[in-house]
């Protein structure tokens, strides 16, 4: 079946998470790329410690082309991409499969932080906690988010198209209203400081010293030297593989099923005896879940919130995501986080490297001139002052606007995200030679 | 638009009857013992309702002939009252007056100030329509065919790019719009009443009047069509790129002059555009769920009740702040929304969607 | 809202850096990091005994061209870690360029440019430039903490300390880090919890007076000037505007002022303020307190005046923007708004440093807007140039030394604001003045720049100013505890 990937033998064989080697092979080597993604010091602490590890040179110095990424700047956007995946996986649930389009998934990332915050943040004179450990606050933050999931899909459930996403946007504002009132100050804080969120460490208990540390430094099990943010990472991206596994099972089982078909056609769905309002709840709770988990991941890596930050802009970079990446897909989805969270830091990088080239001389000063305005003399679009009295825009409200652009140029150009560019690639060299 | 056929066994209608009567013993009540107040709070929420009606009306002709919902609604109103702002306060024509200044030539002219005024505004809503065409010919029309979740999400991404724009322009100041009635109004025993109130009140009218009368010419019968079935449509002759067009050059003239009201009292005090502007667009959505996302005289009715129920909640709920947390008045659209779509899924006069197997 | 921005032909874009940050990288971040991660700690303060303290020579400074602050001696050898080489001190702003508060940053970050231009040419630091990294947090809290990591970071972004730190909310979740990373910041924000030694204020440099404080003068003053007995107070929820309530209550409390109307937390920007203007009109006070922002500040003066309020207003710093005066309220807010800040204002008072500072802008940004900002920027340069010189006289101009020298400071504004310690106990060194201005419409000169003569509409009644509620105030915790 090597060379065969669209030849399936059985319903089993089709519906395996991966179902051709090809897929294996790749999924083997992004795990691996993934985990080793922060190592550019030594992993192991001396040469005596397992010698033959640390002559693998991927270890000992990092892989090359990816090597920035171990940096600590890169390490937080790429931590921030793997909590976003989580939620991003829970709304492609919801909307991606059972076609439900919400705008309120940055209230159930809310509830999931606060619900989390309460269970194991600590308990001063003016917020709730109970100080409970991980293994207790994470999942129950999930938990807390699918209740509020499941209380709020009875109204969702009447509700189609864009009336559901207008009511879901109401939620997020809602939910910033209920922080505010005297009973939501004590979950969530003050309002404009927001409240301290658990950490990640892992206890058995309320114990002083973590099984685990993973907010410090530190060696783990004795030898594996890791800083807190390599620590961080390498629990967020465990994590997050787990969290596509299950993404990945929901979409291939009876529920997934029955999920698909109540988008594609909901009276022919109940039809043939698939209870909407059951699955549609059940697409409620779990897209919630995820949003739950996600958000005390995102809470708690943030370490101090306002309630403010789980605002409609929140929500709309999910919605953005799913789009770019491609609706309905769990590599889609991934590709999708991976592409809206780093874009902004490559671009952030871009514009210094343009800017910094804008002072030497030559070619490459008169190219970046074009864009880069730097006084009277030269009229590029965008300003190296930072405060501009009208036109040109300084660099970061440009880099807003080419956001905003660039959602834009990407659903005229490719509607179908970049899941559609990886299939337009994959069948390319598929007809290859013969692809046109 | 729907008959009053009263049915005491289907629930909406008595939830409707009960919210009539209470409204009814309550406007008693206050008349009795408060009528100066009861009759500023009346105008204040027509006021505040125009504005959200305007708002609304560009929403629901848009969505009518292109089936989009338009995010952008609300940067599209911050930029159209901006281009208001140029052309009466700086004296320069927009959107070129973003790089370089041309006079705006009816102010050269003489007579009285506020013909002056009006006439500029006219000229702003020109230019505001054209920027609608300018958004529809590159961003819209492209997705003709596309899914619609898509064009929606579009609509998001200008939103951010026009405000962006929008706000860089307006930076720290208060860009005032210089309204001939200024902040004025008058007393009535306690409570104050705006000229604004009375001018907002009387744009909405207009606006709904025109639309009325062109929905029963060639080109909104045509438009009508369109939203009914574009196919359908085009098989008949219709130009469906035009009708497109037409529906977001209105759009964003709605959105400017509803703009233009969320600077004026009783949204704003100052008559200027600060970078908030486009947040009361926001408030206005639920204006157009509540009437029904097709329905032009759901948006006059949704954006009144939703700017009855919000002002009439903040004068007379004021004392109840301890339990409904401070600034509810900001969630009472949404909440009146949430109510409403229970009792009917697909707002007072929208069109059910026909579900077929 | 989140910077989630961004996307010049974004593949290109990606390939483009993906090459230009790996080079960097493997020169710099790599290399030098296992090494340096124990050195600064260990070696705190070798120096601090014998450097030459603080000469507080009052003589008159060259005001000419030069901001500089009576500068100590550097010392000989001076010992550095991250953000210091031979040639180069990093100073990092990590500010909101784009998001909600960008129009007033922008103005505060361009005129620390100013300011620093002028330190460079007149020699540096301790005989270096000072650089800065600008970075832009879009007012997003993660945003904010990924530009914090990579100026924290040893990379060549690294700086020695931060001269502004936008926002509360920001600056607070970023504390413990600092604390960490042996880095100081300014944030711009004057929450009273700021001061607190052992909580968030740990490495926080809060200047000028707390919103508290402020408001304890701005009451008494306005009380005393207006005969009032009774007061209405309207504020946001949350750790501005309940510190600045709380700070008038303290005041109205001590003075025997009845609170009518309490609307403490009362005020959400954004939604309708009916309620607030009823009950506000309803207890019709002598004098108003507002801790607001400028737009709301002027829906419910608006309103209030409108249904007959006939009180006289003051507010903390923050609740008033001069550019109100360009609107239909500048009559209404003429007569009956009285503005409190922390800092002298642009031409209402002369002072050497009020002198060099309008020379400054003038030199080196002459088409920037007219703005009161520029104090900001200058006093945040001030009170940084304060600690590096001192951390340099002190021969330690790493991370912790910065941190050290932060207890032999003392900055003085040169008039442009009150003079400042951070040594010993909160009580010893908080600032307790304000000033109070009258708010003057024909002194608003509106659209002009800094080059033209203008105002930004003030006259000065008072300042700086102790009431006595405020001079003789214990400070043991912040006046609002925020959770």
């Amino acid at each position: 079946m090597f060379l065969r990937p669209n030849l399936y033998t059985s319903y089993e064989a089709e519906v395996q998470i991966l179902p051709t080697y090809t897929k294996k092979v790749l999924a083997a080597i992004g795990i691996i790329l993934l985990l080793l993604i922060p190592f550019d010091i030594p992993l192991i602490t001396s040469a005596t410690d397992l010698p033959l590890l640390r002559n693998i040179p991927v270890i000992s110095n990092g892989i090359p082309p990816l090597r920035f990424l171990g940096d600590n700047s890169w390490l937080r956007v790429l931590d921030e991409a793997l909590i976003f995946g989580i939620a991003a996986l829970g709304i492609n649930i919801l909307t991606g499969m059972a076609g439900q389009v919400s705008l309120g998934h940055a209230f159930f990332m809310g509830v999931g932080a606060y619900s989390g915050a309460v269970l194991g943040g600590v308990s001063t004179s003016s917020v709730w906690g109970w100080n409970l450990p991980i293994w207790i606050w994470l999942p129950g933050a999930g938990i807390g988010a699918a209740l509020v999931g499941i209380v709020v899909s009875p109204v969702a459930v009447r509700l189609r198209g864009l009336y559901l996403a207008i009511v879901t946007l109401g939620l997020v504002f809602l939910g910033i209203h209920m922080s505010n009132t005297t009973w939501g100050r004590h979950i969530a804080g003050d309002p404009g400081l927001g409240r301290d969120f658990p950490k990640y460490d892992i206890r058995l208990w309320k114990e002083e010293a973590p099984l685990i540390t993973i907010n410090d430094d530190g060696k783990w099990f004795g030898f594996l030297d890791v800083t807190d943010n390599q620590k961080k990472y390498l629990f967020l991206a465990v994590l997050f593989l787990v969290f596509i596994l299950l993404a990945k099972n929901v979409a291939r089982t009876r529920t997934g099923r029955a999920l698909q078909a109540i988008r594609d056609r909901d009276i022919a769905a109940e039809v043939m005896g698939v209870p909407e309002f059951k699955y549609k709840l059940i697409a409620f709770a779990t897209s919630s879940f995820f949003a739950g988990i996600a958000g005390a991941l995102f809470a708690s890596f943030a370490g101090k919130l306002p309630a403010s930050q789980f605002s409609l802009a929140l929500s709309v970079e999910f919605i953005a995501i799913l789009l770019i990446g491609g609706v309905g897909t769990v590599s889609g989805t991934v590709m999708g986080t991976f592409f809206v969270v780093l874009t902004p830091k490559f671009v952030e990088s871009f514009t210094e490297w343009l800017a910094d080239k804008t002072d030497g001389g030559g070619v490459s000063a008169k190219l970046a001139e074009v864009v880069i305005s730097t006084g009277p003399g030269n009229q590029g679009p965008i300003s190296s002052a930072i405060q501009t009295p009208g036109y040109p825009l300084n660099v970061f409200d440009w880099n807003l606007v080419l956001y905003g652009v660039l959602i834009i140029l990407f659903l005229i150009f490719e509607p179908l995200g970049l899941y559609g560019i990886w299939i337009k690639i994959r069948n390319y060299w598929k007809r290859w030679p013969f692809s046109y | 638009m729907a008959k009053l056929n009263f049915d005491a066994s289907e629930p909406s209608h008595l939830v409707g009857l009960s919210i009539v009567v209470g409204g009814a013993i309550f406007s008693a009540y206050e008349l009795a013992t408060g009528a100066d107040i009861y009759a500023t709070t009346l105008l204040k929420s027509l006021a505040l309702g125009s504005v959200y009606a305007l708002i609304a009306l560009g929403t629901v002709l848009i969505f009518k002939a292109t089936e989009v919902i338009n995010f952008a609604q609300g940067a599209m109103a911050m930029v159209g009252v901006l281009f208001i702002s140029f052309m009466v306060a700086d004296g320069n024509l927009p959107i070129v007056g973003f790089f370089w200044e041309i006079p705006n030539p009816i102010y050269e002219l003489g007579g009285p100030e506020w013909i002056k005024w009006f006439l500029s505004v006219i000229v702003a809503l020109v230019f505001a329509a054209l920027l609608g065409l300018l958004i529809e010919r590159l961003a819209i029309r492209p997705m003709i065919g596309e899914p619609l979740f898509s064009v929606a999400v579009i609509t998001l991404g200008l939103e951010i790019a026009l405000r962006v724009l929008a706000n860089d322009t307006v930076k720290i100041n208060f860009r005032s719009v210089d309204a001939p009635w200024g902040n004025g109004g008058f007393n009535i025993g306690d409570g104050f009443v705006n000229w604004s109130y009375f001018a907002a009140m009387i744009t909405a009218a207009i606006a709904f009047v025109a639309v009325f009368f062109f929905y029963r010419s060639r080109m909104g019968i045509a438009m009508r069509a369109v939203a009914h079935d574009q196919e359908a449509a085009m098989a008949q002759g219709i130009n469906i790129g035009r009708v497109f067009a037409i529906a977001w050059g209105a759009g964003a003239v709605l959105a400017a002059m509803g703009g233009l009201f969320a600077t004026q009292p009783p949204v704003k005090q100052t008559g200027a555009v600060d970078t908030d502007v486009a947040l009361v667009a926001f408030r206005a959505l639920p204006a157009v769920i509540l009437g029904g996302l097709d329905s032009v005289q759901g948006a006059l009715l949704g954006g009144l009740i939703v700017g009855t129920a919000e002002i009439y909640a903040g004068q007379y709920l004021s004392g109840q702040t301890a339990w409904l947390g401070s600034g509810y008045p900001l969630i009472v659209p949404y909440f009146v929304m949430i109510i409403g779509l229970l009792v009917r899924p697909y707002g007072l006069f929208g069109t059910p969607e026909i579900r077929r197997v | 809202m989140r910077k989630l921005t961004k996307g010049i032909a974004p593949f290109l874009a990606l390939a483009l850096v993906a090459a230009a940050c790996g080079g960097d990288d493997d020169d710099t971040a790599t290399t030098d990091a296992p090494a340096a991660t124990d050195a600064p700690a260990a070696t705190d303060a070798p120096a601090a005994t014998d450097a030459p303290v603080a000469t507080d020579a009052p003589d008159a400074p060259d005001t000419t061209d030069a901001p500089a602050v009576t500068s100590p001696p550097p010392a000989a050898e001076i010992l550095t870690d991250f953000g210091v080489d031979d040639d180069v001190i990093r100073v990092g702003l990590n500010a909101d360029l784009s998001g909600i508060f960008a129009p007033l940053v922008t103005q505060i970050v361009a005129g620390q440019e100013a300011y620093w231009d002028i330190v460079n040419d007149n020699g540096g630091i301790a005989g270096r430039q000072v650089e800065l990294v600008i970075k832009d947090s879009g007012y997003d809290v993660p945003t904010h903490l990924e530009n914090y990591a990579e100026m924290a970071d040893e990379g060549p972004d690294g700086v020695i300390m931060f001269s502004q730190s936008t926002g509360s909310p920001h600056t607070a979740a970023t504390t413990e880090s600092l604390v960490k990373d042996n880095l100081l910041a300014i944030p711009l924000s004057w929450y009273s919890g700021w001061a607190e030694p052992t909580q968030l204020g740990s490495n926080v440099m809060e200047l000028y007076t707390s919103y508290c404080l402020e408001a304890m003068n701005g009451v008494e003053y306005l009380a005393g000037e207006n005969s009032a007995t009774t007061i209405g107070i309207v504020s946001f929820p949350g750790e501005y505007g309940q510190d600045g309530a709380q700070g008038a209550k303290k005041a109205a409390e001590a003075l025997g002022l009845e609170v009518v109307y309490d609307g403490e937390g009362a005020v959400v920007p954004g939604s309708d303020q009916t309620p607030v203007i009823t009950e506000l009109v309803a207890a019709n006070p002598d004098i108003v307190w507002a801790t607001l922002n400028p737009g709301t500040l002027a829906e419910i003066l608006g309103g209030a005046y409108q249904q007959g309020l006939r009180a006289t207003w003051s507010g903390n710093s923050p609740s008033w923007n001069y550019q109100l005066l360009a609107t239909d309220l500048g009559p209404i807010a003429d007569e009956v708004y009285w503005h409190s800040t922390y800092t002298a204002l642009w031409g209402a008072v002369d002072s050497p440093g009020m002198t060099a500072m309008i020379e400054g802008m003038r030199a080196k940004q002459p088409d920037a807007v007219l703005s009161d900002s520029y104090i900001v920027s200058w006093t945040e340069g001030m009170a940084t140039q304060a600690v590096l010189e001192q951390a340099a006289a002190n021969g330690d101009m790493t991370r912790a030394g910065a941190v050290a020298a932060l207890q032999d400071v003392q900055v003085d504004f040169q008039g442009l604001a009150p003079d400042q310690t951070w040594s010993g106990a909160p009580n010893d060194y908080i600032v307790r003045e304000s000033y109070i201005y009258d708010v003057d419409i024909s002194k608003f000169s509106a659209g002009a720049t800094v080059s033209e003569e203008g105002g930004t509409g003030f006259t000065l009644l008072t300042g700086p100013y102790v009431g006595e509620i405020a001079g003789n105030y214990d400070f043991q915790e912040a006046c609002f505890k925020a959770g």
